[in-house]
């Protein structure tokens, strides 16, 4: 049973900054590419690197999440050995408590994790679209005998005061960390992916756990702990891709990075696939009428109508005369006849009714935003929703 | 446990498919942009419930293998049962080298295995099909007439080679059939046959006796006096695949939505083995019209008219019209391409032209540089 090293997966985040789109799933289950979800991200980076034992914790509206995962068989984490392996919070002999935070998650996982018997566990998040090879960064904490090693990237300095800031030595070792510092001393944030050794984490997390006034947070707790302990840190450099897309804004923006060239996202390329849920439906259909410019378009799409700049994802439907811009159409959205749709994400498989107007270009004046429909939403012919607002399900609209 | 157990034959060379066939047996054809012709009638099995099914097997079956791996695509992957590939059996040594010669001798190939049949009910079908039918109302209907044998017929015949009709009766009772005739008459038999397990050893060891090797010849025709064969009208979409111009033709039909949304009704799902390919882009200054697009292309020219399969590229100032164009294909910049199928993995390299015709469209085979 013994493995050399495991990841832990931390997928119970709520995603409450996408609002309706997390209203009945977890973050990590929201679409995202076309065909994909923010998940398969962090399990193709396993299976691709060689990792083929993963807990996923899960706590918020897991369903989506725990059907999508299944056996594991689309990421290749099927095994007898090891595998994926969903971990709800659960009851114990001594009661029973939802995961008070990120390090409880995983304290509260130990016996899993003890099953492995590992020397290393990679922690990751469920939140974040990148390709990484984990094992390239767990080669590295061996190297310099660290007990955590974090991996950081370079961020404009203007944006370093949103991001945990990670100062280090000439040889790359942590000196200090600074969650959102107002003046950041380096511009090295951390992307919320760490290698820690199993034997030294396990001190932590019981430590951290004894101590009442603890958020049980990585973040805010346990790096600190370690470095004010003096342990080994160090920071892995990472220069490609990486988005978080835990805001409706940078969701959009990392979809709409399918579309530049120069973004480095790149799903295409065929070295390091990102692999997710088999999805039955047949190739596209651009129908004679159909105008789709410079897009992403999935399997199941059916186009009469125009699109520009935009994500048609799977089986997503543009009817004759209807036109969508600057948007993401998420799995099964259907436009209907003379619809119009700017600058807007549409949720899983709502439909859009005949001539309602969805967004507005933005026009240069303030204000302007992404316009964002829930999952499963009914929105009635002519209806019109403006820029920079939201509508859910139940048919709230909410300005944003 | 569902009462139908799939048999499904994969034997026939099909010449007439030309290039599409140098690599390959006709069940493992790519068609409609993301599946193989066999994809078809595992799903539709697998629509019905069938969990166990045989696919015989003869000649250069290495990509059937392939593609259909433990069945797992369509749910065939079981503990008991589940999708089983059957080449001649080793015991059976005078079927190891020929080729079958009809489905009898195909079925005396593998009797062992038919013996170990769980199910009461026996599915038959080709596997050069392009159907979406739904077999559970020709297996109730079958149970509901009492009839020995219940074959799927058109009243709808589009030219396809060394085809069979029926005449039809009384009850839809099959009063006469026709193999290969020069006049096409009556019902197009589908090949696809409904009967009892143990009327289907019975037939294979009363051919075998007497050196009969064909179903449709010795069994529909030459016992018809004593069997009670009755025709099951499908009004829906079929093709059956033997040509290269039947090959074009049928592919071109899914250009049409309403074909389109009929062999891929949603309720009841053609399933293929995952591509793994994120979505098709097309890049700024392409112009895609009137075409099936699967996943992982990158499309920087003009595609009208064509499919196009997972992972094709299409360089700029290319325009493709009216093709077929497969896996990984990569047609460079400023190239041109007209009624041509081009198979796996070609590369037409930049200012390249090449022009078929609709009655003769041009096959180039997998792997060519041209």
């Amino acid at each position: 049973m013994k493995k050399e090293c495991i990841a832990m997966l931390l997928a119970g985040g709520q995603g409450s900054r996408l609002y309706v789109l997390t209203e009945n799933m977890a973050k990590p289950a929201v679409p995202f590419g076309g065909k994909f979800r923010i998940i398969d991200f962090p399990l193709s980076n396993c299976t691709n690197a060689g990792i083929d034992t993963v807990g996923v914790l899960t706590q918020y509206r897991p369903l989506e999440l725990n059907s999508y995962i299944g056996s594991g068989q689309p990421w290749d984490l099927d095994r007898d050995n090891g595998g994926v392996h969903i971990l709800p919070p659960y009851q114990s002999a001594t009661g029973a408590s939802w995961y008070k935070g990120t390090a409880n998650a995983i304290y509260q996982n130990i016996g899993f994790v003890d099953m492995y018997d590992p020397d290393y566990v990679v922690v990751l998040s469920g939140d974040h679209i990148y390709k990484m090879d984990y094992a390239d960064m767990v080669a590295q904490h061996k190297r310099a005998g660290a007990a955590c090693t974090i991996s950081v990237m370079e961020v404009p300095w203007s944006e370093a005061s949103r991001f945990g800031i990670m100062s280090v030595d000439g040889e790359d070792n942590i000196t200090e960390f600074a969650e959102k510092p107002k003046e950041p001393k380096s511009n090295l944030a951390s992307m919320g992916i760490y290698v820690f050794s199993w034997s030294k984490m396990r001190e932590y997390l019981i430590a951290d756990e004894n101590d009442p006034a603890s958020d049980n947070d990585f973040g805010k707790n346990i790096i600190p702990a370690m470095l004010g302990k003096g342990e080994k840190m160090i920071a892995y450099r990472f220069a490609g891709y990486w988005k978080d897309v835990g805001t409706l804004d940078s969701l959009w923006d990392a979809n709409m990075d399918m579309l530049a060239t120069g973004s480095g996202l790149d799903l295409l390329e065929r070295d390091w696939p990102i692999y997710g849920r088999s999805i039955s439906a047949p190739p596209a259909f651009l129908g004679k009428e159909s105008c789709v410019e410079h897009s992403v378009i999935a399997r199941g799409c059916i186009v009469g109508g125009k699109a520009e700049n935009s994500v048609l994802s799977v089986s997503s439907v543009i009817e004759e005369g209807a036109s969508v811009e600057y948007s993401i159409l998420m799995p099964g959205a259907v436009v209907k006849k003379g619809a119009q749709v700017s600058y807007a994400i549409i949720g899983e498989n709502t439909v859009v009714g005949e001539n309602a107007s969805i967004g507005a270009l933005p026009d240069g004046k303030e204000g302007w935003g992404i316009t964002v429909v829930g999952p499963e939403t009914k929105v009635p012919d002519g209806y019109i929703l403006a820029a920079n607002h939201m509508l859910s399900k139940n048919m709230k609209e909410v300005a944003r | 446990m569902n009462g139908l157990h799939g048999i499904i034959f994969s034997y026939e060379k099909e010449p007439g498919l030309r290039e599409l066939v140098e690599h390959r047996m006709p069940a493992s054809i790519p068609f409609g942009g993301r599946y193989r012709i066999v994809d078809f009638m595992l799903s539709n099995m697998h629509n019905a419930g069938i969990t166990d099914v045989g696919v015989v097997l003869h000649g250069n079956y290495q990509s059937l293998l392939d593609h259909v791996g433990n069945g797992k695509t369509w749910d065939m992957s079981r503990k008991y049962g589940g999708l089983r590939m059957l080449p001649p059996f080793a015991s059976n040594r005078r079927y190891q080298s020929e080729e079958f010669r009809g489905k009898m001798e195909a079925l005396a190939g593998v009797r062992s295995y038919l013996e170990e049949i769980r199910q009461d009910y026996v599915v038959l079908a080709d596997s050069d099909l392009i159907i979406n039918i739904p077999l559970t109302k020709v297996y109730e209907a079958h149970l509901l007439s009492g009839a020995d044998i219940t074959c799927v017929c058109t009243p709808h015949y589009r030219e396809t080679e060394d085809a069979t009709f029926f005449q039809l009766g009384k009850d839809n009772k099959v009063v006469k059939t026709l193999c290969d005739p020069k006049k096409p008459e009556g019902y197009h038999c589908l090949e696809i046959y409904v009967l009892r397990k143990e009327l289907l050893l019975k037939l294979v060891d009363d051919c075998a006796a007497e050196e009969k090797v064909s179903f449709r010849r010795d069994v529909l025709n030459g016992m018809l006096d004593a069997l009670d064969v009755r025709g099951y009208v499908w009004e829906g979409l079929a093709a059956q695949i033997r040509t290269l111009k039947e090959y074009y033709d049928r592919s071109m039909e899914l250009l049409n939505p309403a074909p389109y949304l009929e062999l891929f009704a949603p309720g009841r799902p053609i399933l293929a083995k995952e591509d793994d390919e994120a979505p098709t882009y097309l890049a700024p200054g392409s112009k895609v019209v009137n075409s099936l697009i699967a996943d992982g292309c990158i499309i920087e020219g003009t595609v009208e008219n064509s499919i196009l399969f997972p992972g094709v590229r299409i360089g700029k100032g290319t325009s493709v019209k009216n093709s077929v164009i497969f896996k990984g294909v990569q047609i460079e910049e400023d190239a041109s391409v007209s009624y041509i199928i081009a198979d796996k993995y070609v590369q037409i390299r930049r200012g390249g032209t090449l022009t078929g015709h609709e009655n003769y469209p041009m096959a180039i085979s997998k792997n060519t540089v041209i």
